[in-house]
């Protein structure tokens, strides 16, 4: 039960009962009278018309009384809705926006400022980790380029031993895998702080579905895996050319690395509303129920023994969700396990286009 | 050949120094844009690799001005920030190329090769390694007298591999000339189109052409 039915039942009982207690009154004073002035007259006929007077003047007084206390319980708290409105618009990411205030010094006033001070707290702690990862990002860089360049060159010496030089190798690509995780950490902590500008242009989606279809071919090739591509309409969207070809390219990856041997990929591009609609599925083992929410988790792995097996950063999906949304559109996994995963990604048409 | 690196961090220019003096280039080193300038307008390089967080002036406030000069010396910029973004802001400042770090050295050299080459590079329309033969103009291959049938992406890849006949071609390189790729995609895509081709123009013939460079990357030559 919201404040406002109880206020507004607390109200009308309170009403009814004084009501009541006047009319009771009313009641003794009139009996009394009517003793005193016809003694003998039955006081029948006057009881029956104050109770009717009681039914016709309390009645509807105490609908007016409901209805009024409908209305100001509804004024009283009517702050308290808008400011449940604009709480509820608030993410990680417009913590900084404050709720506007009334400034007339109540209570709710005083609840929006201490909000305001609360959402202001949280948002310098968001800050400071988006900084905190965009720094560290950095930082890694120049030990990273040093560690690998240095490796390079001790591979150039000739008078190594086969061993050491397996040694080096081993060391060189993990410090290749390093990079790439820094890579995809720096890009991503870039976009937390909305530094990352996107070159947004008109552009032919099925040109970049049907390129990504002839790579994912080639991809899946040594595998066995067989790629198919079911529809492919003629669609423009808006977007930045680079970034939705690494979308579609980690998309098609996922689908060739988490399959089984001699399983299949389907990939199709539809119209749908006022929407493109990018599907791709494929035949894996898929993704358990429970986990299904944490895949796009930054350095999420559903199946640790994938961890060694498959290369990856663990970021390639957060990375795909981030231009998605940078794009205005969403991403969505569906996922039976053991039979089918399908991917969906759906971005805004070319305004032009559905004009 | 003359190089001046223009970078800050000193293990960095150091073992860059290395790595190029190895290719037989002559190496100059400055720690910070002002000095890489005066450098610059000093003596004449065949190509400046210009880091762009540096000390001082930045790489790209050092590389405007000297666009500015009107020298046409050929750039190579590094950079920690890695992004899209800077690399279009630094070539539409007059950088000839651009590699994000953390970089790996036989890109970097391969780079600097590939500058160097810039201008003098072969134009011819058949090009021919061996007995491999490629007509840019009708995208034709042959090797000995067998034609070999190239998809699209297959002839932009050995296009590049015999246009940089003899010398290293690096993943990133390969990314960006063949597919117009300026991140890591995170596939082997590079790797599976090379052992693709390999098998069209190498499996049955002597000598082999394309070799691998272990962790490197790619290139095509006639001896091993």
């Amino acid at each position: 039960m919201t404040i406002r039915t109880r206020l507004t039942l607390w109200y009308a009982g309170i009403l009814i009962l004084s009501l009541l207690v006047i009319g009771i009154g009313t009641y003794r004073e009139i009996d009394e009278q009517l003793r005193h002035e016809h003694r003998r007259a039955p006081a029948e006929h006057a009881i029956g018309e104050t109770s009717e007077m009681i039914f016709q003047v309390g009645l509807p007084a105490v609908i007016l009384g409901l209805l009024g206390g409908w209305w100001l319980t509804r004024r009283a708290l009517s702050p308290v809705a808008k400011l449940t409105d604009t709480l509820e618009k608030i993410h990680e990411k417009n913590l900084g926006e404050q709720i506007p205030r009334t400034n007339n010094g109540d209570e709710l006033d005083r609840l929006t400022e201490v909000f305001n001070a609360m959402t202001t707290r949280l948002d310098n702690s968001f800050q400071r980790i988006r900084e905190f990862t965009l720094h560290a990002s950095h930082e890694l860089k120049t030990p990273l380029t040093v560690l690998c360049g240095e490796t390079e060159t001790a591979l150039l010496d000739e008078s190594l031993s086969p061993a050491e030089r397996e040694r080096l190798f081993s060391q060189l690509d993990e410090v290749r895998r390093l990079s790439k995780i820094v890579d995809g950490l720096t890009l991503l902590a870039k976009a937390d702080a909305g530094q990352v500008a996107l070159a947004i242009e008109p552009m032919r989606l099925d040109d970049l579905v049907r390129d990504n279809f002839a790579d994912a071919q080639i991809l899946a090739e040594p595998h066995g895996i067989q790629v198919e591509l079911t529809a492919c309409e003629e669609i423009s969207v808006c977007g930045d050319r680079h970034r939705l070809r690494q979308l579609l390219l980690n998309l098609a990856d996922n689908a060739i690395k988490y399959n089984q041997p001699k399983g299949g990929v389907i990939m199709s591009l539809l119209k749908s509303g006022n929407m493109a609609q990018f599907k791709i599925v494929n035949t894996g083992a898929g993704i358990q129920p429970e986990i299904l929410p944490r895949v796009f988790d930054r350095f999420f792995r559903g199946n640790p023994a994938h961890e060694n097996t498959i290369e990856g950063c663990g970021l390639g999906l957060s990375i795909a969700q981030w231009i998605v949304s940078a794009h205005n559109g969403t991403i969505q996994i569906e996922s039976e396990p053991s039979r089918l995963t399908t991917v969906t990604v759906r971005l805004p048409l070319d305004k032009k286009e559905t004009a | 050949m003359r190089v001046l690196v223009v970078e800050d961090e000193k293990k960095t220019a150091s073992f860059v120094r290395k790595a190029l003096q190895t290719e037989g280039f002559v190496v100059d080193i400055c720690h910070n844009g002002d000095d890489g300038l005066a450098a610059v307008n000093a003596t004449p390089f065949d190509i400046v690799v210009l880091d762009i967080m540096l000390p001082g002036s930045d790489g790209l406030s050092v590389l405007r001005q000297l666009r500015e000069q009107k020298d046409k010396t050929p750039v190579l910029l590094l950079s920690a920030r890695g992004e899209v973004g800077d690399r279009v802001e630094g070539l539409n400042l007059g950088a000839d190329d651009y590699l994000p770090k953390p970089f790996e050295l036989a890109e970097l050299v391969a780079r600097v090769r590939a500058l160097t080459r810039r201008g003098a590079e072969n134009k011819s329309i058949v090009l021919r390694v061996a007995d491999l033969t490629l007509d840019t103009v009708t995208h034709r291959a042959q090797r000995g007298s067998t034609e070999i049938e190239l998809t699209a992406r297959e002839y932009r890849l050995l296009e590049l591999f015999m246009r940089s006949a003899g010398q290293l071609c690096g993943r990133m390189m390969i990314l960006e000339k063949v597919w117009d790729y300026h991140f890591d995609p995170g596939t082997n895509l590079v790797d599976v189109y090379v052992r693709r081709l390999r098998e069209k123009i190498d499996a049955g013939y002597e000598p082999k052409l394309l070799h691998t460079v272990r962790g490197s990357g790619y290139v095509l030559k006639e001896a091993p």
